[in-house]
């Protein structure tokens, strides 16, 4: 180890290798519970140094782990002890701008809301935006093919990275997709997207830049029971309306926001639903009367509309306020991740519900829910003995319930190291399999990220009939 | 015979496919995908090569393959699971994309796949990584294919994927499926994301695409073609006519697609998005017999009665050179063996390499179609 650390630091200088107890107490963890073990951090600036660390580390058998500004919540970006842990946030340079194409370069280490903001003068954007969206970085939102409330018209975050600058296992430097349509051979830029680190460190990414909307409107509708407002967010979806956004709050979330920010949230109300319609002037008014009429239709006890841009941030501040919100009610929170099928909303919150009241534990609601990307929030103190193993086998019977009723393990977070074991729950050993066949294609020996998204033993078939 | 050799004997005459016309020693539909896994286990155990076919809408695209044993998806041709509340189907790889549109139009929705192939199969289009004009507005046919199952050249089933609209859940298999032109076994049944029919359409006669384009709030496609430049739209009513009337140009209510003809080669030029009108300028150097040119998406197919070696050399060097391909979509096989169908092979081609021996250990499965031999 020693070793390395000297050939890493006559790379990179004393200051961007950290082996102190104290770096490494802070880089052991992401946003999530989980701690690791006690990495070397390396801070490099460049593609060529990224892969020259990669040879290092793969010289002295180093295990390889990239991370971005850490606010993932599944474990993706948490080390092992004696990994190297590469930290990509200075390599935060937007290189080009393409108008025509609505394309840019970027560093993996820029932050996603510079980003948008840098290209706002142009009338473009970056569509994905996570809740976490001032201090995540598009390297992250590669990894973990990142969500956010604007995803569900504009897609996850794969839908807008069209090439990435790659560094592999071995250290060498490829690029995949780019600035042309339909690369000819395999996709391999979609398949890095959302392999959370594990097929190799990406150190620049193409992104496609999303056109402005011309006309804005926030909709804050009130509802009397979680079930109405799961009923309309279904007949929305049916109705073939596709709000930008479509967010949902239940009753202890918008009570904690209200004393946090003021946003006028309604304290007595079981749920609201937070919908955003962007568009063209004379295309929104038709959007507003429709997802109206449909909320009315469904029991709405208030609907607001919010067309004043100021009136429009102060709603989405209460939303985006959330995870800040929630921390006057315990020091700790963990944030479950799953997705279900549009039609089945009520009753898989309704499940939820029971299972926090089984496990006497606190729950707060507030989800993706146009894409039925349910997000269960349990507030917690983990000095409390034995409340860490509680929450996580209240939230573990919540996954299994979204499973049950033909969802998904994670919509936008990741399995990282959270939901690794969960896996053999929605994949088959045969899928498994050929999931390690891919992963094993880019990382012969194991080096990137190992641990991390597929639980042990995946690669498990032969290639033949027996 | 060994007993592998008589069952294969049997299974091959059972599914006998006496509809499709094809050059091999055998052409077979199976019935479902553990038919399909079975016969490629058995060419994989003897190494035979396997090509597959849908409609045979996309056969010219790629290197030609000789296949020893063709694979059909004609019995495999139901939509399996329709679920319109949450804009979702769940496809067999032999419907054909008119077959589907027509399942959906009870809602008013739409898979947005390609518009003027009705009879190619949404196994073909998926194979080939196909998509329509409407990409422009909702992105290629590979953002909506949300899972998949596929008959692996080892001979498995494996599904990828979610069976939701939105996943971060594993690797995202089915990026690595769409496109991948059979190389790593037979695309089943894809779940898809569907879109809602906007209320209204219009397509616009425009002097202009680039400038329209720019005057236009997210249009379904922009399109240029000999002589005319055409930009169209979807939205509400009001949508629709406030903007056509800020454009200017010629309205019409619907979406009036350039109608395919059949040019005995076609070629496609993939470029950055801002060398749309100097790859026109190329296709037509080369006397293309039309085209059709999509603005702000960065491909331009054009038709040729012929064409000449050098001529298609230095439109393909100049395509390469702006990091573009120019890619042979249809030509006689001779053509394509002769000049490459896809040109030179993207860095990646090892990697790409690496991934094809997982799926297809023997290199069985449509050997040699793609960049780099894959």
């Amino acid at each position: 180890m020693a070793r390395a650390v000297d050939e890493l630091t006559a790379l990179l200088g004393d200051d961007r290798v950290r082996d102190h107890p104290l770096d490494q107490h802070l880089f052991a963890k992401d946003a999530g519970l989980r701690r690791g073990g006690a990495p070397i951090v390396v801070f490099p600036e460049s593609s060529d140094e990224v892969a020259a660390v990669v040879k290092i580390a793969g010289a002295h058998g180093m295990p390889i782990v990239a991370r971005g500004a850490g606010t993932g919540l599944a474990g993706g970006a948490v080390p092992q002890e004696g990994s190297l842990l590469v930290v990509l946030t200075r390599m935060n340079r937007i290189f080009e701008i393409d108008e025509v194409g609505r394309t840019a370069w970027v560093g993996p280490g820029v932050v996603n809301l510079d980003l948008s903001e840098a290209t706002a003068d142009r009338g473009l954007h970056f569509a994905p935006d996570p809740s976490s969206q001032s201090a995540c970085t598009i390297g992250g939102n590669v990894a973990t093919n990142a969500g956010g409330p604007h995803c569900l018209a504009e897609g996850s975050t794969v839908a807008h990275i069209l090439g990435v600058e790659l560094v592999t296992a071995d250290g060498s430097t490829v690029i995949l997709g780019g600035e042309a349509p339909d690369t000819p051979g395999y996709d391999l830029r979609g398949v890095i997207v959302g392999s959370e680190g594990t097929l190799g460190i990406v150190t620049k990414v193409l992104v496609r830049l999303t056109e402005n909307h011309l006309d804005a409107a926030t909709l804050l509708m009130a509802f009397d029971t979680i079930e109405d407002a799961a009923r309309t967010v279904s007949e929305v979806i049916a109705a073939g309306v596709v709000p930008a956004a479509l967010e949902m709050m239940d009753k202890p979330m918008c009570v904690a926001v209200e004393n946090f920010v003021q946003a006028g949230y309604p304290t007595d109300a079981a749920a609201v639903l937070l919908a955003d319609v962007l568009g063209h002037p004379a295309g929104t008014a038709a959007s507003i009367e429709l997802l109206s009429d449909i909320a009315v239709r469904n029991g709405a006890t208030s609907v607001r509309v919010a067309t004043d841009e100021s009136e429009r941030a102060l709603l989405w501040k209460g939303r985006k306020s959330a995870f800040g919100a929630i921390a006057q009610a315990a020091p700790d929170y963990y944030l479950n991740d799953t997705v279900v099928p549009r039609t089945r909303i009520a009753e898989v919150i309704s499940k939820t519900y029971e299972i926090a009241e089984r496990y006497d534990i606190t729950l707060m609601n507030v989800f993706h829910a146009g894409d039925g990307n349910l997000h269960p929030l349990v507030s917690f103190d983990a000095a409390e003995p034995g409340m860490t193993e509680r929450v996580v086998a209240a939230a573990r019977e919540m996954v299994t319930v979204a499973v049950a009723a033909g969802g998904t393990l994670s919509g936008e977070h990741g399995i990282g190291f959270e939901k690794r074991d969960l896996m053999s729950s929605v994949f088959s050993p045969e899928d498994l399999d050929a999931q390690a066949r891919l992963r094993e294609a880019f990382d012969q020996d194991g080096v990137l990220n190992p641990g991390k998204v597929l639980p042990e033993g995946s690669r498990c078939f032969d290639w033949g009939p027996a | 015979m060994t007993t592998l050799a008589v069952a294969t004997k049997q299974l091959l005459e059972r599914l006998h496919d006496p509809t499709v016309d094809v050059d091999a020693e055998f052409v077979v539909a199976p019935t479902s995908m553990e038919e399909a896994a079975e016969i490629l286990a058995a060419a994989a155990d003897v190494g035979q090569a396997v090509a597959f076919y849908g409609a045979g809408t996309h056969r010219q695209i790629g290197n030609p393959v000789d296949a020893d044993l063709v694979i059909t998806t004609t019995a495999m041709n139901r939509i399996i699971d329709y679920q319109p509340d949450d804009l979702t189907v769940v496809v067999e790889p032999g419907v054909t994309l008119g077959e589907l549109e027509a399942a959906l139009t009870d809602r008013k929705l739409t898979a947005v796949l390609p518009e003027t192939e009705p009879n190619a199969t949404v196994g073909g289009v998926v194979a080939a990584g196909r998509s329509g004009y409407r990409r422009l507005r909702y992105g290629p046919t590979r953002d909506r294919v949300l899972q998949a199952t596929v008959a692996t050249g080892y001979g498995k089933v494996v599904t990828g994927g979610s069976p939701v609209v939105k996943a971060s859940t594993g690797y995202g298999m089915t990026r690595l499926f769409t496109g991948s032109f059979g190389t790593l076994g037979l695309i089943g049944p894809v779940l898809l994301k569907l879109w809602s029919q906007p209320r209204a359409t219009a397509t616009i006669v425009v002097d202009d695409p680039e400038v329209a384009r720019n005057a236009a709030y997210r249009p379904f496609a922009v399109l240029g073609t000999r002589g005319t430049g055409r930009i169209y739209l979807g939205g509400t009513k009001e949508e629709v006519e406030a903007q056509a009337e800020a454009i200017g140009g010629r309205s019409s209510d619907g979406l009036d697609w350039p109608q395919p003809h059949d040019p005995p080669l076609r070629l496609s030029f993939r470029i950055p998005a801002r060398f749309v009108d100097e790859a026109v300028l190329a296709a037509r150097d080369l006397d293309a017999t039309g085209w059709v040119a999509q603005y702000g998406v960065g491909i331009v197919e054009a038709g040729y009665d012929r064409i000449t070696s050098d001529g298609f050399a230095a439109a393909r060097s100049w395509a390469e050179s702006v990091g573009g391909t120019l890619v042979i979509e249809a030509s006689p096989d001779d053509l394509r063996r002769e000049l490459g169908a896809w040109g030179s092979p993207p860095e990646s081609v090892e990697l790409q390499r690496e991934v094809k021996d997982r799926f297809d250990p023997a290199g069985i499965c449509n050997p040699g179609i793609l960049p780099g031999g894959i």
